[in-house]
């Protein structure tokens, strides 16, 4: 007997439409409750003589997850710090985290509600891709963002009073990218992204230098779609062009998947990572064997920073653990923030956007502070690390 | 092109496994089961959990593997079965919307409720399927590639069989022709049901165990996107039948890996879900699904 098939026709497309439906219902549900969270706050706002607020918007789930604690522990610990000198104007910090999830929706979300709760400065932003949309948020508010980690030259390009980046930015990190293929005497580089705005950032820079004055040869670009198992049709791709190195600039997830379907497809050459991959589950998932020749472009972390000990030994003393990546530019992000509000005598976002303006020698785990006319590090202090027995250490510091 | 055309059948299997799960259910009871996808996200989770505890075990990791997928399928099965009776049982006679948002909802409880015993963080699969490619055609294939599509195949081949020759299959091509005369003519369809969850879960779990041997990489979210990829696979093939559904998975990959090639990583899912519109408004019965006329 044949089978009869179903007619489908109506209901698939009626289903399918049902479920754009949903989605947008969620969407307008989603928003109404930030709005309402909006309009209840404020009232904190009014309070002058309790803790000052600073907000923090870290993924705490979510594909990012594991980096959020390293962040709010690095920010806790400058709180306490400052809390124990007596505080800032008379007035104890206090620290406001919430989750954004490493994704734009959730973020705008989480920044709402740290502006109801009477954020004075925020000191958090980690994806690039989630941060950009709370800036209209605090900007709002006049609220000054001192960004530690996100660092897409998206969140400065629209050149916004409130936003300072204390992390080198994708531009700076697309230079010591090129600089240290160059050292390595690369031949063609290839340079991938997973298509969100970190990512994209720093390939586009990088590509844009390769191939000249002396740079290696661009071998292509290509984009993958993150959240996929099989990059085997990226993999056939970038390989056609033959090159030596590939930059691949996402996340470690993607990255270390892109790394051992690559190996299996019989590449030999080198891999150079951005630092959104800097994770030691990047060679878990890649491959014990397969970290070999893998180098990254990093911020600096305090494993990676001369004279950092006596801070990770604090570090270790307070939450038992190691210090993970910026867990230092979350520290900072605070100390600079508390400096400002010293220097500006008030919690007025306005006054203390001119505080952090006129920083000048501030000193930072990257060296001394001066914001450039773009509200970027003067300073970038990129390194590079290699894999070690899986683990990410100190190649060269591309000074 | 050689390594173009393995590339997507390799995937395409995969989505294959994935789709008939999707195509049984709706096939039988027009049910949109959004949920399917973290079914093979909780058979990955729990393939790495058996993992956990009978790595140990010895017998060499391949045995291991394959006694564990054989658990995992049962399982995945039988979570399928206790969601089909919490969650859609309850709202049989309910509209379709209902019963499609109880379906999205479902899978938000399956992706956080895994999250809350495995965390939010990648794991990494104890037992890895690595080796050394050889060249067929200009194309790289290795042994883990062919047998995981070997063994991809004979599920779907089984499940094939299954439903064209044995009774069961008879009972569940006649609810899906019409549930109540089944019922009338003594069939037992809440069974019947219960049991097309079961196999179409099973062989999600399958997928799921496959998927993180050989890619390493599980994560609470992975579901999501093989859910919808399945989705469109079954459209593509005309879902709810069988051959088409396996056939739509075939192309689907195919598509994804030469779009990549042609126009670049980033129109990947861009041409996958653009061929998902172009099948529902031109050919929305699929490949193989059949046009019935209407008898008035």
């Amino acid at each position: 007997m044949k089978r009869p098939t179903i007619p489908v026709l109506p209901r698939t497309a009626h289903a399918t439409s049902r479920v754009v439906a949903l989605t947008s219902l969620f969407a307008v549900a989603a928003l109404s409750t930030t709005g309402c969270n909006g309009l209840a706050g404020g009232s904190s706002e009014a309070d002058d003589n309790g803790p000052i607020v600073l907000g923090m918007d870290i993924p705490m789930s979510g594909s990012s997850a594991d980096i959020g604690p390293y962040m709010k522990n690095g920010a806790q610990l400058a709180i306490d710090e400052i809390n124990a000198k007596g505080g800032v104007l008379g007035r104890k910090l206090k620290l406001q985290v919430e989750d954004d999830a490493c994704d734009p929706k959730t973020a705008v979300a989480a920044a709402s509600k740290l502006v109801a709760a009477g954020t004075v400065v925020s000191v958090g932003g980690y994806c690039s891709g989630a941060t950009l949309p709370t800036l209209p948020v605090f900007g709002k508010q006049k609220i000054p963002m001192i960004i530690p980690a996100a660092n897409s030259n998206e969140l400065v390009a629209q050149q916004l009073d409130h936003v300072f980046l204390i992390n080198g930015t994708g531009s700076q990190q697309a230079v010591a990218a090129v600089k240290w293929l160059t050292k390595e005497g690369a031949k063609k580089v290839a340079v991938m992204d997973d298509n969100t705005s970190y990512s994209k950032d720093i390939a586009d820079l990088t590509s844009v230098k390769l191939g000249v004055g002396g740079a290696p040869a661009r071998a292509g670009e290509d984009s993958v779609n993150p959240g996929e198992s099989d990059y085997s049709p990226n993999v056939t791709s970038v390989l056609k062009s033959n090159p030596d190195y590939i930059y691949w600039t996402g996340y470690y997830q993607e990255g270390g998947l892109l790394i051992r379907q690559f190996r299996q497809a019989g590449y030999k050459g080198k891999f150079l990572v951005g630092d959104g991959s800097v994770d030691a589950k990047l060679v878990e998932i890649a491959g014990a064997a397969n970290g070999k020749d893998v180098y990254a472009t990093m911020t600096q972390t305090p494993e990676t920073t001369p004279g950092a000990e006596s801070w990770i030994a604090s570090y270790k003393k307070k939450f038992g653990s190691q210090p993970g990546p910026y867990s230092t530019q979350s520290y900072d992000a605070v100390r600079v923030a508390a400096e400002a509000i010293k220097k500006a005598d008030s919690t007025d976002g306005d006054k203390i956007i001119t505080a952090l303006e006129g920083l000048n020698g501030f000193d930072i785990f990257s060296g001394p502070l001066k914001f450039t006319d773009e509200h970027t590090l003067s300073n970038g202090g990129f390194v590079i690390l290699g894999v070690r027995n899986g683990k990410f250490v100190l190649q060269d510091s591309l000074k | 092109m050689a390594q173009l055309i393995w590339n997507g059948l390799f995937v395409g299997s995969f989505y294959a496994l994935v789709a008939l799960g999707y195509s049984m259910v709706y096939g039988i009871i027009k049910l949109l089961n959004f949920a399917h996808g973290d079914l093979y996200m909780l058979g990955a989770f729990s393939g790495f959990a058996l993992l956990g505890t009978f790595g140990a075990v010895p017998g060499g990791s391949l045995v291991a593997l394959f006694v564990v997928l054989v658990l995992t399928m049962l399982v995945a099965g039988l979570s399928g079965v206790a969601l089909e009776r919490v969650a859609y049982r309850p709202l049989r006679g309910a509209p379709r919307l209902s019963l499609l948002i109880t379906a999205v909802g479902a899978s938000f409880a399956l992706e956080y409720g895994v999250r809350i015993f495995a965390g939010p963080n990648p794991r990494v699969y104890p037992v890895r399927l690595d080796g050394t490619a050889v060249s067929v055609l200009g194309a790289k294939i290795t042994v883990q590639q062919l047998v995981l599509m070997v063994v991809a195949v004979g599920l779907m081949l089984t499940l094939n069989a299954l439903v064209m020759r044995s009774r069961q299959g008879r009972a569940m091509r006649a609810i899906a022709l019409d549930p109540k005369a089944s019922l009338m003519m003594g069939i037992d369809v809440d069974a019947v049901i219960s049991r097309t969850f079961f196999i179409g879960s099973a062989l999600a779990g399958a997928a799921g165990v496959m998927a993180g041997a050989y890619y390493g990489k599980i994560d609470f979210l992975m579901g999501f996107i093989i859910g919808l990829k399945a989705f469109t696979a079954a459209v593509i093939g005309g879902i709810g039948n069988l051959k088409g559904t396996m056939l739509g998975g075939l192309v689907l990959g195919l598509l994804e890996s030469f779009s990549t090639d042609w126009f670049g990583g980033e129109w990947r899912d861009v041409f996958a879900f653009g061929f998902l519109i172009l099948f529902l408004t031109v050919r929305p019965t699929g490949l193989l699904g059949e046009r019935v006329t209407e008898r008035v």
